[in-house]
């Protein structure tokens, strides 16, 4: 019972890891390596909620807000003029985490700190007690996916974005503005990754590197994805279950290599992963 | 003619004025060379370790120096690590020419500089606590090896809690397992036992399923041995929020980074040589001295910050009792002196290390340590039984 639920809670985690991450490559085929500095974005954003005295439930809106912010200048200064040049924008977006990483260590210290949880403790169920706040975090992530799915299926603003997904220049030749929604989009992404950040923090320490070792985690489960939502959440269950059960039944070091193991083998027999085309 | 005259007078004149100022000076200073973590790793913890090396020169040199020398102290940056070590060493012996070595520093760092000041002949004492049995003719450690830390743990669990069966949990490198292995044995030793020995990646972030074997296995209490900073608040947020409540020894957690968890720090145990709240009368002074010397700048005192202090007294007095700062004379002597610091009378007596005093600390709700119990001079066991 303590396995299923460690890997169901542990697939919602990486899902809101991941989902920033997945918004972005799907619309702008580019990888975002600052992904890892948005996430520690969140975290601080968290921990200046927690230094003010507010409400800890408001740390998610506030890094939110806080994240998508950044992301609107980072698209229109750095990321903007190299929507051609994929590789560039890797290199660019890498260099990006590393000086938000060195930013944020400049303003708040390299120290870990400490953020209030909004719940804490354990409750019981299934005859064991589990951790609270693990448990909402499933709710968190299907709220999240849905959100996120009937903004994609169900809006106007999602037809446009799936159009300039499927084809970028035809959706250009129908009039619809590429540019602009690439802004929202690498906005959106940057608001996820931040918002993942805020609420990994009761999990995770918060310092400046926070944000680094769920980077590869998250490209890889993106990489079996392709732009599904719904098969990236199929990835985190298939490859954060795999996880689970490595790190219990083997050792938690293998546990730490499954997901991307796992990820490689999936692309080399099958290209298009957990896609379904 | 004139002109060049006055010239010659002056000169004359200077060199007379400083043939008058050197008895005053007597003789070279002593010069004390600090490799020590002031980027990477040892970053958060260096600062602390230069400022109480700092007062203890300044108290040194304000009461006449050593030998009628004064004390200079040369500090380099290690990286935190074995190739900027190198570096480090390399330029205090032999260009900067120090006297002695007085450092804290990661293993690594160590364990790259020790072939550099056999080489050079240099006395080296070695502040920081660490895993044990580094063993070097100029070598001298002040600080405590698991031998020492352990036992204050898993004796207080046995007696208080009954403790029988053990869980243990660390970061996969080499202090981690090193510390887990010697706490295994020490545990077994006693008669009792440890029903599951776990490690995660240094990055690792998600402590669940160890969590999960954790629980199921049911042990009587709880000793951890992570890497300092993050790996060390991920896994206690992690097991506070899963409910575990049994006795918490925590091998790698420091004052500092227990205030900085808050409240899921609270009822940890912990163990080492120095905490603050030491209520002895050198303690105290030690204290108002640093916060004298550097207000609101003071890094707060901590385990291998004290030591640094200790360890500059300790080579004064064997330099003293030498009589000269010649390697061979001062290393013998290192091991006769001792000195009453912040942490009590400490000795490098036996082979190479230090009988210490112990203390068993109990994180409170505010963050700060309540001393439980006090160990006497507990022994560092066979560090270097090859080693005279």
């Amino acid at each position: 019972m303590a396995t299923l639920l460690d890997i169901v809670t542990t697939a919602a985690i990486l899902f809101a890891v991941s989902a920033g991450l997945l918004i972005v490559f799907g619309v702008m085929k580019i990888i975002n390596f600052a992904h890892g500095g948005f996430l520690t974005v969140g975290g601080y954003s968290a921990l200046a909620v927690t230094k003010l005295g507010w409400n800890p439930w408001f740390s998610l809106a506030f890094a939110f807000v806080i994240g998508g912010v950044c992301g609107m200048i980072i698209e229109r200064l750095v990321v903007r003029p190299l929507y051609s040049r994929p590789l560039d924008a890797i290199l660019a977006t890498w260099g990006l985490g590393i000086i938000i990483g060195q930013g944020i260590t400049l303003a708040f210290g390299r120290e870990v700190q400490f953020v209030q949880s909004p719940v804490s403790g354990a409750v019981d169920i299934a005859g064991g007690s589990y951790s609270e706040y693990r448990l909402l975090l499933v709710g968190i992530a299907i709220v999240l996916a849905i959100v996120l799915g009937l903004a994609l299926n169900a809006t106007r603003l999602g037809l446009v974005t799936r159009a300039v997904i499927m084809n970028e220049n035809l959706a250009k030749g129908l009039g619809i503005n590429s540019g602009l929604v690439r802004f929202g989009t690498f906005s959106l992404g940057a608001g996820l990754a931040s918002l993942a950040g805020a609420l990994i923090t009761p999990l995770s320490s918060v310092d400046p590197n926070m944000g680094v070792p769920w980077l590869v985690n998250a490209f890889m489960l993106v990489m079996v994805s392709g732009v599904s939502l719904v098969s990236l959440g199929v990835a985190c269950l298939v490859l954060g279950g795999a996880q689970v059960l490595v790190s219990s039944w083997g050792n938690p070091i293998l546990g730490g290599l499954t997901i991307v193991v796992l990820a490689a083998l999936v692309l080399r027999f099958r290209p298009q992963g957990f896609a379904r085309d | 003619m004139i002109c060049l005259s006055t010239r010659r007078a002056i000169a004359a004149a200077a060199a007379f004025a400083a043939a008058l100022a050197v008895p005053a000076q007597a003789a070279d200073p002593i010069k004390i060379g600090i490799p020590v973590g002031l980027s990477g790793a040892n970053s958060v913890v260096a600062p602390s370790v230069v400022q109480s090396a700092e007062l203890a020169v300044e108290e040194i040199n304000a009461k006449g120096g050593i030998l009628g020398r004064k004390v200079v102290l040369e500090v380099a940056d290690d990286g935190s690590g074995a190739a900027g070590a190198q570096k480090a060493f390399d330029s205090l012996i032999f260009q900067k020419k120090v006297d002695v070595l007085i450092s804290m520093e990661t293993s690594a760092a160590r364990n790259a500089g020790l072939p550099i000041v056999t080489r050079g002949k240099t006395p080296f004492i070695y502040t920081s606590f660490y895993e044990g049995r580094s063993c070097n003719k100029y070598l001298y450690v002040n600080a405590w090896v698991p031998d020492q830390q352990v036992a204050p743990i898993v004796d207080y669990f046995m007696k208080k809690y009954s403790a029988k069966t053990y869980f243990l949990i660390g970061s996969d490198y080499a202090f981690g397992r090193g510390m887990l292995e010697f706490t295994k044995g020490y545990i077994t030793s006693k008669g009792g036992k440890v029903l599951g020995e776990e490690y995660l990646p240094m990055d690792g972030t998600d402590w669940t399923p160890i969590i999960s074997k954790l629980k199921a296995a049911k042990p009587d209490a709880l000793i951890t041995s992570t890497a300092g900073g993050a790996p060390n608040v991920t896994l206690t947020k992690q097991l506070r929020a899963a409910g575990v409540t049994i006795p918490y020894g925590n091998l790698a957690v420091d004052e500092g980074t227990a205030k900085s968890m808050g409240p899921d720090a609270e009822g940890i145990y912990i163990s080492g040589s120095y905490f603050t709240n030491i209520a002895s009368p050198k303690n105290k002074e030690f204290l108002a001295a640093m916060q004298k010397k550097f207000g609101a700048n003071l890094k707060t005192p901590n385990d291998l910050s004290v030591p640094q202090y200790e360890g500059v007294y300790a080579y004064k007095l064997a330099v003293e009792k030498a009589g000269s700062t010649e390697a061979d004379k001062v290393i013998p002597a290192l091991a006769e002196v001792s000195f009453e610091g912040p942490r009590g009378v400490i000795r490098m007596s036996k082979q190479r290390h230090a009988p210490l005093t112990m203390y068993l600390g109990k994180v409170k709700a505010d963050g700060g340590i309540e001393v439980l119990e006090t160990f006497k001079d507990v022994d560092p066991g066979e560090q270097c039984p090859k080693l005279k």
